[in-house]
């Protein structure tokens, strides 16, 4: 909201300097978001009074105002319509600045052959209004001569201020006036709100029912007869200007001014246009339209509160005046309406049109129930003074039960419990006492009346907000309290999830973090079948089109996605891992599913290009190490691996990854057709992992494992075996005939080529064997050796290629 | 005693014999190269050398002399072949160098490197947050990322129709039932707030917790705006905890995470769920409080809100605000991180650009 200092000083007598004040208004909670000074354009313009007005020669448009400046006349070349004799208005002399020109000096100028000696301008040309119909009409009273920065205040400061929803009350001049007085020691002056009335009852002239009282609790009409609506008057103009308001004729400008100025939004109707002068507040029904002043037919239903006339909606409570009733050059009797609306209603039916006005902003939450006498008598008067007419006498006033401030109880005890602060009763009365909380003392208790604008403060915990406020957060003592003890600390389980990230960030991977939203299509690119659980996806009732409509039931897409924005930018190579959460819908009636894993994708060189090596392109191998080192590093059980299929991996190239037989994840060569469809191409490699299996697998209690102390014998043996048969399958052979004497197996050569015969190929193992209780004989290990060869050759028909005798002993 | 010192005492006054001495030991050491090393040695004790001379010389002489230059002969031979042997081993470890220079590597070739992995730099804040809060004797709780709309306004203290709903806009899980609405509403969580509802339920003060997490607003992608971001959500709950608490925890935490020279302040704010609220800023790293462009002239960052949970919270989770009171804070990580290391822009964390991994 903005607020002008030249009106709040109407308020508040205002000592510190702008920048000053923002301060203490932030520090109070009223934060000012910028400082604008206003008019800092404005040099050379004065008041003149337009003595005569004489045809040009050469123009019908065009006349002279023969000017008085206070000293002499001025010839004023001048095309505005509304020029008239006697008329006081903005005169820019030669060399004059204003906002229109920027940064040009105004000059003499010859204008179809008359010499002008300056100019007439509008509230536009000056930057006070957005009138550029015709020039600025000042007040009669105007002297002629006076620096028009002087009599207009032009050097104003603007403070952009943000409201919080809680404080409706600083909606407005007065309550952000009432604010700088509290804080800084200076009294609050009101303004007048009373009105010179005729004798003639409003209550004649119009009538005013309210059928729906849950929405209306309260409406004040008062009744203008005989005004002359035209423009306001420049000072008025100038305000609204100030704090963003456009002008629109004096008796609309009032009403946005007393809402300024009070924070009670008011409308005024033409009174002749509403059929039989009746007012109704009632629910919309349904099939009613109404066009409001924006210009926009609205359609109603019984959802929506209006105000009515005898005959149909004229307003949108709360919200927007209709087009019909609006007071326009023509009117010349005013209904003011000042009401009290439901703040959820206005809420509701705002959000359900996406409008929201000024208006509606200041009822949604929440306006001063007792101020709408106020605002209706202080706009009465004001529309008086600038566009004549008579006041009815009294109002119209219709309210549902009489309204009380609310007495709060407050102890100083729970002051001093939640604010750490040592505070007297005495102290706390002088606090809240400027901000016109009437405090009653009776011992360590304060019974606090609320005044009827403060909406917000209902509860004891409210008044210590308040006291904390006034008092300063600032001021309040910093301590550190104790901790949780023993329930402080990661958990064991939280510690090696972060060793996970460890562990790959160890293996060359860089963390990315993704969005959790997919596109269906997403999983159309990844030949995901009709029915599969991954498209069992959670969906956004509201997406966003940028960003997907489908919570991610796998990691891929993203992986994917970050991927091709890097090879677009030609960062060629990846090597990426993202630890996050998939999402999985389990129907209306169960809550959605979150699944933490870990993705992982490789694609492009494995190491950074150097003069030293051959370069080498990640392979399914180099994924599954890292997948193995992880699950080593964490300290599980041995994984399993076992061929496993999956929609969009080449067939044999991909695993799943089982941890005491429970599927823990899998890992993958991408199909082409998948990398094509998200844009990018070459072999990619993937892998998800459920971070729950591995964490439940991870051994947390880890205990020394005893180990031979003797030298080990170390024998190399080449089996050949079937082409297809997996070499997992032939080392749990070897491990389990190799007995306890058997500590270390390791696969050095693979082989297959003509020296074999077709279909088969050679598996080459290093061998190591040690006892814990001596050093053994060749013999030992030899016959170990034959009792692993005959097995292997029994249950998967190994034959043997080569083998080693042992070569000796190694320490 | 040395040798040497041992021949000098025998040579005693004998001049002839000390040049001679002399003159050895300086040829030896002056050699520069094995093979002149070699043609002293040749020169002093070969065959026709000059110590051979001394002895074929001591039968001339008169038999008292004898055994002195018998001794002196055999000391000087011993004492310029150790001194010889000597020389050669250095004259060879120097040979052996200046071999090995000449296959001298290219030092300034780069080295065998492999694959560097980073944290991510949203993570690495995200721990650095949590770390400082572990020293501080809290622990770290997570919730769900979906939630209901109970635990992610209602016992926030932000009814349905609560004003303060209006500022956030939300994205909400299709229902089959359209008409299905509040409060069974299903939503993408819009602060990490709800895990505090989620902890008091399950457990009882005191509580001194942290929890990271994403969150989800529904704002267009821009430079300072991300459907997804990060928050750190932390609140205590024990038997007096008041705001100076709540001041001195987030003094100490903003210190640690951004160095001993920031300063805190506490503005009045307004958040539903804590009364008091408190906006805090620190002061601005890059003009320390005099004002520039970062921190829009006022010298003070925006950094995070806080406050003290309100009553009504407590009363959802049934806990008595007479016997227990607390704070609570949400910090958004990104706003951090980008404070914290200069980045304009928030679309850098989520395009994970390389050269942005790589950078931290
Ligand atoms: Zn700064």
């Amino acid at each position: 909201m903005r607020v002008s200092l030249e009106w709040l000083r109407d308020y508040v007598d205002i000592t510190p300097s702008p920048s000053k004040l923002a301060d203490i208004l932030s520090m109070s909670g009223t934060s000012v978001e910028r400082i604008e000074e206003l008019a800092s354009g404005v040099s050379g313009v004065i008041v003149g009074e337009v003595k005569r007005v004489e045809n040009h020669p050469s123009s019908d448009r065009l006349r002279i105002a023969v000017t008085w400046d206070g000293k002499e006349e001025k010839k004023i070349v001048c095309g505005a319509p509304n020029l008239e004799v006697g008329m006081k208005v903005a005169l820019a002399l030669p060399g004059a600045t204003f906002p229109s020109i920027g940064k040009e000096k105004l000059e003499k100028r010859v204008i179809r052959g008359i010499e002008s000696w300056g100019m007439l301008l509008s509230g536009a040309e000056l930057g006070i209004s957005d009138d550029q119909s015709g020039i600025l009409e000042l007040p009669h009273d105007a002297p002629p001569g006076e620096d028009l920065r002087n009599y207009l205040s032009l050097d104003d400061v603007v403070f952009e201020l943000e409201i919080t929803p809680n404080r409706p009350d600083c909606m407005s001049m007065l309550g952000v006036a009432r604010e700088i007085a509290a804080l800084t020691g200076k009294k609050l002056s009101a303004p007048r709100c009373e009105v010179a009335e005729s004798s003639e009852p409003a209550e004649r002239l119009a009538k005013v029912e309210v059928e729906n009282l849950e929405g209306c609790d309260r409406y004040t009409a008062k009744v203008i007869t005989g005004v002359r609506v035209g423009p306001s008057p420049a000072w008025m103009q100038r305000r609204l200007h100030a704090v963003g308001l456009r002008s629109v004729n004096n008796v609309v400008d009032v009403t946005n001014y007393v809402m300024m100025e009070l924070g009670q939004p008011l409308h005024a109707f033409d009174l002749n246009k509403v059929a039989r002068k009746t007012i109704i507040v009632r629910n919309a029904r349904p099939g009613e339209q109404l066009m409001t002043l924006d210009g926009v037919e609205r359609q109603l239903n019984e959802k929506f509160l209006v105000i009515a006339d005898f005959d149909e909606p004229i307003a949108l409570a709360g919200i927007m005046g209709g087009e019909g009733t609006q007071v326009t050059d023509a009117t010349t009797d005013v209904l003011l309406e000042a009401a009290h609306f439901n703040s959820v209603d206005i809420l509701t039916a705002s959000k359900r049109l996406g409008m929201r006005t000024d208006a509606s902003s200041r009822f949604e939450r929440g306006t001063d129930p007792l101020g709408t006498v106020l605002a209706a008598r202080r706009a009465a008067a004001l529309i008086k003074e600038v566009a004549g007419g008579e006041v009815a006498h009294g109002e119209i006033d219709i309210s549902t039960r009489p309204i009380f401030p609310v007495e709060i109880e407050l102890r100083t005890e729970t002051v001093g419990r939640l604010l750490g602060l040592d505070i007297s009763g005495e102290e706390i009365q002088k606090l809240l006492e400027p901000i016109e909380l009437k405090v009653r003392r009776n011992g360590n208790v304060l019974h606090v009346e609320i005044p009827t604008f403060r909406v917000d403060l209902e509860r004891e915990v409210d008044l210590v907000e308040e006291i904390a406020r006034i008092y300063g957060y600032g001021r309040i003592p910093s301590f550190i309290p104790g901790g949780g003890g023993a329930k402080s600390g990661l958990t064991k389980r939280q510690k090696l999830e972060n060793k996970v990230t460890e562990l790959l960030i160890s293996e060359g991977l860089s963390g990315v973090v993704a969005y959790s939203f997919i596109l269906s299509r997403d999983l159309d690119l990844l030949l995901i079948p009709p029915g599969d659980r991954l498209r069992d996806c959670v969906a956004i009732l509201n997406p966003l089109a940028e960003t997907g409509e489908l919570m991610r039931t796998t990691m891929l897409p993203g992986l994917m996605r970050v991927s091709l924005a890097n090879m677009r930018r030609g960062n060629d190579d990846l090597a990426i891992f993202e630890k996050g959460r998939v999402f999985f819908s389990r129907g209306e009636q169960e809550h959605p599913l979150e699944i933490p894993q870990v993705g992982i994708l490789l694609h492009g060189r494995r190491e950074p290009l150097s003069w030293l090596e051959q370069e080498r392109k990640f392979d399914f191998y180099d994924l599954k190490g890292m997948v193995e080192n992880l699950i080593e590093g964490i300290g599980t059980v041995p994984p399993s691996f076992d061929s496993f299929s999956l929609p969009y991996a080449i067939p044999g190239r991909s695993t799943g990854v089982f941890l005491e037989g429970k599927l823990a994840g899998y890992l993958c060569q991408l199909l082409p057709e998948v990398v094509s469809g998200f844009g990018l191409s070459g072999d990619f490699y993937a892998c998800e992992l459920l971070l729950e299996e591995l964490l439940d697998a991870a051994n947390e209690e880890a205990q020394f494992k005893p180990f031979s102390r003797y030298p080990s014998v170390k024998v190399d043996v080449a089996f050949v075996v079937d082409d297809d048969l997996q070499s997992a399958r032939l080392e749990d052979e070897i491990r389990r005939s190799g007995g306890d004497i058997l500590f270390r197996v390791e696969l050095f050569d693979v082989y297959k080529g003509p020296q074999l015969p077709p279909g088969k190929k050679s598996l080459a193992y290093s061998l190591q064997f040690s006892s814990p209780e001596r050093t053994l004989t060749d013999e030992e290990v030899n016959s170990q050796l034959d009792l692993i060869i005959e097995n292997a050759g029994k249950a998967l028909g190994a034959t043997i290629r080569g083998r080693e005798q042992p070569n000796g002993q190694q320490s | 005693m040395s040798d040497l010192e041992h021949l000098k005492e025998l040579i005693g006054e004998r001049k002839e014999m000390a040049e001679f001495l002399d003159e050895a030991l300086s040829a030896v050491e002056q050699s520069d190269s094995l093979e002149s090393l070699e043609r002293v040695r040749v020169e002093m004790l070969g065959k026709k050398g000059k110590v051979s001379a001394i002895f074929r010389g001591i039968p001339s002489l008169p038999p008292s002399e004898r055994p002195v230059l018998g001794e002196i002969a055999n000391t000087l031979r011993r004492v310029l072949s150790d001194e010889i042997a000597r020389k050669k081993s250095v004259l060879l470890a120097e040979e052996e160098r200046e071999k090995l220079s000449e296959a001298a590597l290219d030092v300034t070739l780069p080295g065998r490197r492999k694959r560097l992995g980073h944290k991510h730099l949203l993570s690495s804040v995200i721990d650095e947050i949590i770390s400082i809060f572990l020293t501080l004797g809290y622990r770290v709780e997570e919730g769900p990322e979906i939630e209901l709309d109970y635990y992610n306004f209602e016992a926030l203290n932000q009814p349905a129709y609560h004003p303060a709903r209006s500022l956030q806009d939300s994205f909400y899980v299709k229902r089959r039932d359209p008409e299905k609405n509040y409060p069974d509403d299903v939503l993408l969580r819009t602060h990490t707030s709800p895990v505090q509802i989620r902890v008091m339920e399950s457990d009882s003060p005191p509580l001194y917790v942290v929890s990271p997490g994403k969150a989800y607003r529904r704002d267009e992608v821009d430079a300072t705006h991300s459907a997804v971001f990060h928050q750190v959500e932390g609140f205590a709950v024990d038997r007096d905890i008041n705001m100076g608490h709540l001041k001195g925890t987030l003094e100490v935490f903003i210190k640690k995470l951004f160095g001993e020279k920031r300063e805190a302040r506490f503005r009045p704010h307004f958040f539903p769920f804590t009364e008091p609220s408190a906006e805090m800023d620190i002061s601005c790293f890059a003009c320390s409080g005099k004002g520039c462009a970062l921190c829009k002239g006022s010298g003070w960052l925006e950094i995070m809100g806080c406050g003290m949970i309100d009553p009504n919270v407590f009363g959802y989770v049934s806990y008595d605000p007479e016997r227990f009171s607390g704070f609570a804070f949400g910090m958004g990580v990104e706003r951090i991180a980008q404070l914290k290391y200069g980045i304009d822009d928030m679309r850098v964390f989520f395009e994970n650009d390389t050269r942005f991994l790589e950078q931290f």
